[in-house]
C-alpha cells in the first residue's frame, strides 16, 4: 500500500518535473529517457550499490543517506533500488539537479515553507526501472499529448465556445453568461469525441472472428455509435465543418454482407450526430426559445434497441424521424428565432412584425391570409386561430384602442402537452371577445343591422309608403332625367316624417341609381367568369331604365362595422331591396286601380259588365303580388332573421357573425328567387303585366272622364244653395241623368270589342305566365323536396283555383289554347242565343195580355237555356252548330 | 306625411263607440286623456300621426269629428276625463237638440240642413292633413242620426272626396230583442243602400253577435253598453294596428282593404276576435299558438256577425285577413296556413284565387294583455247576405202593412212617393243576389248574364211600350 502511494508520489514528482520544464526539453525527451531507463530496471544489487555510492558521494551528508538507505532496505521497501538508481542518475545529471534545486527553492519561496532537504524526498523515490506498465505509460503519453496539442482536430467544446463567442460579438445581446466548464469539458457532449486514442492493441481484426461473433461485435459498435460513442470497429471521422455530415470508417475486415447492413444504418448515426450537434448548439441562451424548445423536444426523441436486421427494422421509423429532424435542424437554423416572436406580437397585440411576409399577409378575408405552405406543421391546426386572433386585435387597434391581452403568455413549443395550443386558444378567445364586444356594444352592430332591415327589407313599411308617396312621380321618369339630389331630399323628408325618425342611423341611408335593373344585375352576377359574361355586359343606355328600375338604397358603413356589413352584403341587401321595392310599387299601382274603380259600386248592376273581367283580373294580380310579398316577408325574411338573431345570441367571434349574416342574406336571396334567373324572369314579366294593366285601366279612366263628370255634377249640385225637397229631387234627377250619360259612355266603351279583347289579352298573358311560374316551382320541388319556394304554391293557390290550370298545363300545353278557343266561342254563342231568343220573344209577345208573367217566364226560360249553353261551351266545335239549332228548338217550344 | 284618416262619429252609437276607440288608441300610444304624451311613451316607434295630430302645444288631438243631433252623448264625453282630448271646433251638435227621433228620414233631412256647417269642419280637417287617405265613419244603421244623417254624409263624402277611401264601422241592430225603434227595418234598409253605394268598406258590427259573444264567451248575462263598446273598440283598434305600428305589409288603409274586396260592391266585412276576455276574467293557462288563433278565428262563435249556418247555400270566404299580434314565431305562420288548407277549414270562392293573408303586427307596449297572442280576422264572407236578407224580410213585413210610414211621408224625400224605399230595396236585393252569385264559379260572367237579362227586360219593355203599333207591323 505504502509503496503504491510512494510510486504515485514518484510519478507526481516526475510530472511536476516535466511540467515545470516545459519550455526546456520536449516531453518526448523525458519519455525517451524513461523508456531508455526501462531496460536496466531489473538491475542487480551491484547497480544499486553503485548508485548508493554515487549518491553518498554527491551528498553533503552521506552518513545520513546511507543510514536511511539501510533503514529502508531493512524494511524491504519496494522499488528502493530503482529510486536510488534514479537519484544517482539525477546526481550525475547536473542539469536536472540544478533545475530541481531552483525549482524547489522557487516553490519554497512561493509557499513560504523552508526547504527540506531534497534528499529526504528523493530517497522516497523508487528506483527507476522497477515497474512501469505499458498502460501507465500510454496514459501518460495521451495526457501529455492532450495538454500539448492546442491545435489540430476540432473538439466539440472548443468549437462551441468559438461559435458562441462569434455570435456574442455579432449580436451584442444581453444574455446570461454560460459557465466555463461547459466549454472546458469535452466529454459533456453527446456527440463523438475525437481523442485520437491510439488503436487498442488488443483489438483483433474483426475479420478474424466467426460471422456470428462479428455480428455481435459490430452490433455493439453500432449501438455505441448511435449513442455518439465510437466503437472498436466503427470509427467516426473528424468533421470538416460544423454542420457537415459525419462520416464513419468501418473496419475493412468485416464481413461484406454485414458491412452493407452497417452502411445502411450508419446514416442514422450520422444524422444522430447532426442532431446532437444541433441540439447542443441551439440550447445556448442566445438561440431563443424556439430553438430551445426544438432542441429539447429533439432530445426527447432521441432514445435507444437487436439482431442487426431487427435493429434495422426498429430503426426505420427513427431513421426518417432523424432525417427530418436533421433537415429541420439545418433548415430552421436561420429562420426559427424570430418566428414565435412574430406570433406572440400578432396574437397578443395584433401587430404584424413580419416585414418580409414570411408568415402572415395583410387584410381581412383577402387582406389577412395565411401562407399555408409556410405554416409549420405543429401550428397547422391552430393556424386559423392564430390568424383570426391577430386579425381581431388588429381591427381593435385600428379603431384607436390599445390592446393589452391579460392572458399574454410566452408561447413555448412542447411536443407532448401542447400547452401552446392552450395559450393560442386563450389569446384567440380574448381577441374574438374583445372585437365582438367592440362591434356589438360600442358599435351596436345589431341595432345597425336592424336599421338596415328597416330600409332594405322594408320591415317598417310606413317609411317606404311615405317615400313612394312623395317620390313615385319622380321615379317614373327615365333614369337620365332624374335628379338624384331631389330624390335625396325626398328620402330625407320621408325619413324624418316616418317612424324611421327615431332610428339613430337613418342618416347613413343614401340614394343610389344603378345603371342596370335587377334582372340584368342578377344575370351579371351569375354569369361572372362564364362564357356568357360578355353577353350581359349591356350598355346601360340600351336598357332605358325608369327611375323605379334603377333605384336602390345605399348605406354608409364605417369601419369596423364594414367588416360585417361589407360591400358584398350590401349588394345582396340592394338586390333584395330592389325586388321588394318593385313588388311594393306594383302593389300600389294595383291599389290605385282599385281606388279609381271603386266608383263602380255606384252604378247599377247592369253596367258592371266590362268591369267584371277587369276586376277579376285585378284581383288575381293583387292576390299574386301581395301573396308574393307576404311570402317573401313573412316566410323568408322574417324567419331567416329570427334564426339569425338566435344565432347572434350565442355567437362568440366576429367571423361567425359574418358567416351567420351572410347565411341570412343567402337564404333570403335563394328563397326570394334571386338566385334563380329563370324564375325571376317570369316574376318580373308578371309584374310588368300588372303594371301595364294598371296603366291601361288608369288611362281608360282618364279618357272616359267618369270622375270628371261625376265631379261636375256634384259641383253643380252643391251650388244649388236651396236645400228644398224640390232641389233635392232636381239634384237626384240630374244625378241620375248624368250617371246615365256616364253609364252609356261606359257601356259604349265596354261594348267595344277592343276593350274586351285587351282585357282578355292581359288575362291570358297573366294566367299563362303565372301557370308557367307555378309549374316551374313545381318542377323545382322535384330536385329540392323541402324547398321553401313551395310555400308560394300554397299561398298563391290556397283555394286550388289554379290547380286545374296547372294540371291541364302539365297534361298538355295545347290544352291552354283550346280553352281560350272555347271561351271565345262561348261569347259568340251567347250573343247568337240572345238574338234568337229575342227574335222569338218579339214575335210572340203580343199573344200575351199580361206583361209581367211573360217576362218572368222569359227569365225562367233563360235559366233553362243556360245549362245548355254551358254544355255547348264544352262541346267540340263541330257539334256546336247542331246544338244551336237545338237551343232554338227549346226556345221555340217554350215560347 | 302620414296617410291620415279622419274619423266621423255620428249619432249616439257612433259617438259612444268612437269614444271607446279613442280611449283605446290613447292607451295604446301612451297618450293621457288630456292628449299629453306620457313620459314612458316618448321613445315609441309607433305612428300616432295617422289618427292624431299635434297641436302647437304638443297636445295630441284626434282627427275626429263628433256629430250628433242631440247633445246627450257628446255632453257625457265632454264631462268625462277625455273632455280636453278633442278639438272643440270639431264637435257639431244640433242647435235645437231634438235629435232625429230614430227616424232615418228625419236624420237625412237634418243632414241636408247642417251640411254646410258639418262639411266646413270636415274640409278644414281634410285640408289640415298632408295626404289624406280616407274617412272612418262610426254609426249605427238602426237609429235616426247615425243612419239618416250618416247616409246623407256618406253620399256627400263620396261626391266630395271621390278618391278617398270611406270605411265605416256600422253597428247592426240586435235581432234577438224587440227594439223600441219600431221603424228600425226602414232605417236599416235605407242606410244599407248608402253603405252599398257610397262606402268603400263596411265593417259590420252585429249587435246580435256582440250580445251573444258577451253572453256565451264572456259570461255576461246583461252586458252593458260599455262592455259591448269595449268589444267594438278592440276590433276597431286592432284593425288599424298595422297602420299605427308599421310592419312589412298593410301600412296603408288601401293595402289593407284592396285585397279583401275584389269587386266594389261586395265590401261588407265580418270580424272575429280571439281571445275574448273581460277585465275580470283570468287568463287561460293554455299556450296560444298562431294556429290556435287562426283556427279559433274561423269558428263562427268568435265572429262578430251572427249568420245562421246553412250548408246548402255554399257560402264561402271571398278573402280573409288575419292580423296577429303578440309574440309570434314567424315560422309558425306557414305551418298554420298549410294546416288550414289541408283540413279545408275555410271554404273559398271558386272564381278566383283567395287566401288567408296573415299580417303579423306589433302590439302596444303600454297596454298589458293577459294573452301572448291575439288575433283579429277581417273576412269577406258571402254569408253576410243573410243579414241583408233578414233586413229585407223585416222591411217587407212592415212595408206590406204600410206600418209607420206616416212619419216618413212627412219628410221631403217621401213626400211625393215612396220610390226611395223601392230603390233601396232593389239595391239591397241586387247586393244579396251578387253575394249569392259570388258563391258560384261563374260569378265573373254573372254580371254579363244579368246584363243580358236586363237587355231582354228592357227590349221587351220597349216592345210592350210600343204596344199596338207593333202589332200592326209584326207579321204573324
Amino acid at each position: 500500500m505504502k509503496t503504491m502511494i510512494q510510486t504515485l508520489r514518484d510519478f507526481k514528482l516526475i510530472f511536476q518535473l516535466i511540467r515545470s520544464s516545459k519550455d526546456a526539453p520536449g516531453a518526448e525527451v523525458y519519455t525517451d529517457m524513461l523508456q531508455k531507463n526501462m531496460t536496466p530496471y531489473i538491475t542487480t544489487q551491484v547497480s544499486a550499490h553503485n548508485a548508493k555510492r554515487k549518491i553518498a558521494e554527491s551528498s553533503p551528508t552521506p552518513g545520513e543517506f546511507l543510514q536511511k538507505y539501510e533503514e529502508l532496505k531493512s524494511k524491504n521497501v519496494r522499488d528502493l533500488d530503482p529510486l536510488v538508481h534514479l537519484l544517482s542518475k539525477i546526481c550525475e545529471d547536473a542539469q536536472v539537479k540544478n533545475y530541481l534545486k531552483t525549482n524547489a527553492e522557487e516553490r519554497a519561496a512561493a509557499s513560504g515553507v523552508t526547504l527540506t532537504a531534497p534528499s529526504a524526498v528523493l530517497s522516497l523515490l523508487p528506483t527507476p526501472g522497477t515497474q512501469m506498465s505499458h498502460d501507465e505509460l500510454a496514459k501518460i503519453k495521451a495526457q501529455l499529448m492532450k495538454v500539448t496539442s492546442n491545435t489540430g482536430a476540432i473538439t466539440p467544446a472548443g468549437s462551441l465556445r468559438k461559435v458562441i463567442n462569434e455570435r456574442l460579438s455579432a449580436k451584442n445581446m444581453n444574455l446570461p453568461a454560460q459557465p466555463d466548464w461547459i466549454f472546458s469539458r469535452p466529454y459533456l457532449t453527446m456527440d463523438f469525441v475525437h481523442d485520437a486514442e491510439p488503436p487498442d492493441p488488443d483489438v483483433v481484426p474483426v475479420g478474424s472472428m466467426p460471422i456470428s461473433a462479428q455480428e455481435m461485435v459490430i452490433l455493439e459498435d453500432l449501438l455505441y455509435c448511435m449513442e455518439g460513442i465510437e466503437g472498436r470497429y466503427i470509427q467516426a471521422l473528424p468533421l470538416t465543418d460544423r454542420y457537415a455530415q459525419r462520416d464513419f470508417r468501418v473496419d475493412q475486415t468485416l464481413d461484406p454482407s454485414l458491412r452493407e447492413a452497417v452502411k445502411r444504418v450508419l446514416p442514422l448515426c450520422s444524422n444522430y450526430s447532426t442532431v446532437i450537434r444541433f441540439i447542443e448548439e441551439k440550447q445556448a441562451f442566445e438561440y431563443g426559445l424556439v430553438n430551445h424548445a426544438l432542441s429539447a423536444s429533439m432530445r426527447n426523441l432521441i432514445q435507444g434497441q437487436l439482431s442487426l436486421q431487427k435493429l434495422w427494422f426498429y430503426v426505420q421509423p427513427t431513421m426518417s424521424t432523424m432525417e427530418i429532424l436533421a433537415s429541420v435542424a439545418s433548415a430552421v437554423n436561420r429562420a426559427c428565432v424570430p418566428y414565435f416572436e412574430i406570433l406572440e406580437k400578432w396574437m397578443f397585440k395584433g401587430i404584424i412584425v413580419d416585414p418580409y411576409c414570411e408568415y402572415i399577409r395583410s387584410y381581412w378575408e383577402q387582406h389577412y391570409t395565411i401562407c399555408r405552405e409556410r405554416v409549420p406543421i405543429f401550428l397547422e391546426r391552430v393556424a386559423d386561430k392564430i390568424l383570426n386572433a391577430g386579425k381581431y386585435l388588429n381591427v381593435v387597434r385600428q379603431c384607436g384602442r390599445d390592446v393589452h391581452c391579460p392572458l399574454a403568455e410566452e408561447i413555448v413549443y412542447t411536443l407532448t402537452e401542447r400547452k401552446y395550443f392552450e395559450h393560442i386558444e386563450n389569446a384567440y378567445n380574448y381577441a374574438s371577445k374583445l372585437l365582438l364586444d367592440l362591434l356589438m356594444e360600442e358599435k351596436e352592430l345589431l341595432a345597425r343591422l336592424k336599421s338596415i332591415k328597416h330600409y332594405f327589407l322594408l320591415d317598417q313599411g310606413d317609411f317606404i309608403v311615405q317615400f313612394l308617396d312623395m317620390a313615385e312621380e319622380e321615379m317614373k321618369k327615365p333614369m337620365e332625367e332624374i335628379i338624384p339630389t331631389r330624390l335625396e331630399t325626398l328620402l330625407e323628408l320621408a325619413l324624418r316624417t316616418s317612424t324611421a325618425n327615431v332610428d339613430p342611423y337613418k342618416d347613413d341611408l343614401r340614394v343610389d341609381l344603378l345603371s342596370y335593373d335587377l334582372v340584368t344585375q342578377l344575370f351579371k352576377i351569375l354569369t361572372i367568369e362564364t362564357k356568357l359574361e360578355k353577353e350581359y355586359r349591356v350598355d346601360p343606355a340600351d336598357l332605358h331604365l325608369s327611375g323605379l328600375e334603377a333605384f336602390s338604397f345605399d348605406y354608409m358603413v364605417k369601419w369596423p362595422v364594414s367588416l360585417v356589413i361589407n360591400r358584398r352584403a350590401l349588394t345582396r341587401y340592394q338586390m333584395l331591396f330592389r325586388h321588394l321595392f318593385y313588388c311594393k310599387h306594383v302593389e300600389r299601382q294595383l291599389c290605385n286601380v282599385w281606388i279609381s274603380n271603386k266608383s263602380a259600386k255606384m252604378f247599377t248592376l247592369y253596367s258592371t259588365r266590362w268591369y267584371a273581367s277587369a276586376f277579376a283580373l285585378r284581383q288575381r294580380m293583387l292576390n299574386f303580388v301581395q301573396n308574393f310579398e307576404y311570402y317573401m316577408m313573412f316566410e323568408v325574411i322574417e324567419p331567416s332573421w329570427h334564426v339569425f338573431q338566435t344565432n347572434m345570441e350565442t355567437v362568440s367571434n366576429i367571423d361567425d357573425v359574418v358567416a351567420y349574416h351572410s347565411d341570412f342574406l343567402n337564404n333570403c336571396l335563394t328563397d326570394c328567387m334571386l338566385t334563380n334567373p329563370q324564375l325571376l324572369k317570369i316574376v318580373h314579366k308578371l309584374m310588368l303585366i300588372c303594371v301595364t294593366f294598371s296603366n291601361f285601366i288608369q288611362r281608360l279612366n282618364e279618357t272616359t272622364n267618369v270622375d270628371l263628370e261625376v265631379k261636375k255634377l256634384t259641383r253643380v249640385a252643391s251650388l244649388g244653395v236651396a236645400q228644398t225637397s224640390k232641389d233635392h229631387k232636381d239634384e237626384s234627377m240630374k244625378k241620375k241623368a248624368t250617371s246615365k250619360v256616364v253609364l252609356e259612355h261606359v257601356d259604349q266603351m265596354a261594348s267595344s270589342e277592343n276593350f274586351e279583347r285587351t282585357i282578355n289579352n292581359f288575362d291570358s298573358n297573366f294566367s299563362h305566365h303565372l301557370v308557367d311560374l307555378l309549374t316551374k316551382i313545381m318542377d323545382f320541388r322535384g330536385d329540392h323536396s323541402e324547398h321553401k319556394l313551395m310555400n308560394i304554391m300554397y299561398r298563391l293557390d290556397f283555394n286550388n283555383f289554379y290547380t286545374a290550370k296547372l294540371e291541364s298545363a302539365s297534361a298538355e300545353n295545347s290544352g291552354d289554347a283550346g280553352l281560350r278557343d272555347v271561351s271565345k266561342h262561348s261569347s259568340k254563342l251567347l250573343s247568337v242565343a240572345h238574338m234568337s231568343v229575342l227574335g222569338h220573344v218579339c214575335t210572340k209577345t203580343d199573344w200575351f195580355a199580361d206583361v209581367e208573367p211573360t217576362l218572368n217566364r222569359l227569365i225562367g226560360l233563360f235559366a233553362d237555356v243556360e245549362p245548355t249553353l254551358d254544355r255547348l261551351i264544352r262541346l267540340p266545335t263541330l257539334d256546336r252548330f247542331v246544338d244551336v239549332g237545338l237551343l232554338e228548338k227549346i226556345c221555340r217550344t217554350n215560347g | 306625411m302620414p296617410r291620415e284618416i279622419i274619423t266621423l262619429q255620428l249619432g249616439q252609437c257612433g259617438n259612444q263607440i268612437g269614444m271607446e276607440f279613442w280611449k283605446q288608441l290613447c292607451a295604446e300610444h301612451g297618450i293621457s286623456p288630456e292628449g299629453i304624451l306620457e313620459d314612458f311613451a316618448t321613445e315609441g316607434t309607433d305612428r300616432k300621426d295617422v289618427f292624431f295630430y299635434q297641436a302647437d302645444d304638443e297636445h295630441y288631438i284626434p282627427r275626429s269629428v263628433l256629430i250628433d243631433l242631440e247633445p246627450r252623448v257628446i255632453n257625457s264625453i265632454m264631462t268625462s276625463a277625455y273632455a280636453n282630448l278633442y278639438n272643440p271646433e270639431n264637435i257639431y251638435m244640433s242647435k235645437d237638440g231634438g235629435g232625429a227621433g230614430n227616424n232615418w228620414a228625419s236624420g237625412f233631412t237634418q243632414g241636408e240642413g247642417v251640411y254646410e256647417e258639418v262639411f266646413d269642419i270636415i274640409d278644414r280637417e281634410a285640408d289640415g292633413s298632408d295626404s289624406l287617405e280616407g274617412f272612418v265613419v262610426c254609426h249605427s244603421i238602426a237609429g235616426g242620426t247615425g243612419s239618416g244623417m250618416g247616409s246623407y254624409i256618406l253620399e256627400k263624402l263620396n261626391d266630395r272626396f271621390p278618391k278617398k277611401l270611406i270605411q265605416t264601422y256600422s253597428v247592426f241592430p240586435n235581432q234577438d230583442e224587440i227594439s223600441d225603434v219600431v221603424v228600425q227595418p226602414y232605417n236599416s234598409l235605407l242606410t244599407l243602400k248608402r253603405l252599398t253605394q257610397n262606402a268603400d268598406c263596411v265593417v259590420v258590427l252585429d249587435n246580435t253577435a256582440l250580445h251573444r259573444i258577451a253572453a256565451e264567451r264572456l259570461h255576461i248575462d246583461t252586458p252593458t253598453f260599455a262592455q259591448i263598446n269595449h268589444l267594438v273598440s278592440t276590433v276597431m283598434a286592432t284593425s288599424t294596428t298595422t297602420l299605427r305600428y308599421p310592419g312589412y305589409m298593410n301600412n296603408d288603409l288601401i293595402g289593407l282593404i284592396a285585397s279583401l274586396i275584389p269587386t266594389p260592391r261586395l265590401h261588407f266585412l265580418m270580424t272575429g276576435y280571439t281571445p275574448l276576455t273581460t277585465d275580470t276574467q283570468v287568463a287561460s293557462i293554455r299556450k296560444t299558438t298562431v294556429l290556435d288563433v287562426m283556427r279559433r278565428l274561423l269558428q263562427p262563435k268568435n265572429m262578430m256577425v251572427s249568420t245562421p249556418v246553412h250548408r246548402q247555400a255554399n257560402h264561402c270566404y271571398i278573402a280573409i285577413l288575419n292580423i296577429i299580434q303578440g309574440e309570434v314565431d314567424p315560422t309558425q305562420v306557414h305551418k298554420s296556413l298549410q294546416r288550414i288548407r289541408e283540413r279545408k277549414l275555410a271554404q273559398f270562392i271558386p272564381w278566383g284565387p283567395a287566401s288567408i293573408q296573415v299580417a303579423l303586427s306589433r302590439k302596444s307596449p303600454y297596454v298589458q294583455t293577459a294573452h301572448r297572442v291575439s288575433g283579429l280576422m277581417l273576412a269577406n264572407h258571402t254569408s253576410i247576405s243573410d243579414l241583408f236578407e233578414r233586413c229585407v224580410r223585416q222591411y217587407d213585413k212592415l212595408r206590406k202593412r204600410e206600418a209607420f210610414l206616416d212619419q216618413f211621408k212627412r219628410t221631403p224625400i217621401f213626400k211625393d212617393n215612396l220610390d226611395e224605399f223601392d230603390d233601396s230595396r232593389e239595391v239591397l236585393q241586387q247586393l244579396i243576389d251578387e253575394y249569392h252569385a259570388a258563391t258560384k264559379s261563374d260569378y265573373i260572367t254573372w254580371g254579363t248574364q244579368q246584363v243580358l237579362r236586363r237587355r231582354i227586360y228592357i227590349d221587351v219593355k220597349d216592345v210592350l211600350a210600343c204596344g199596338a203599333s207593333w202589332d200592326e207591323k209584326l207579321p204573324e
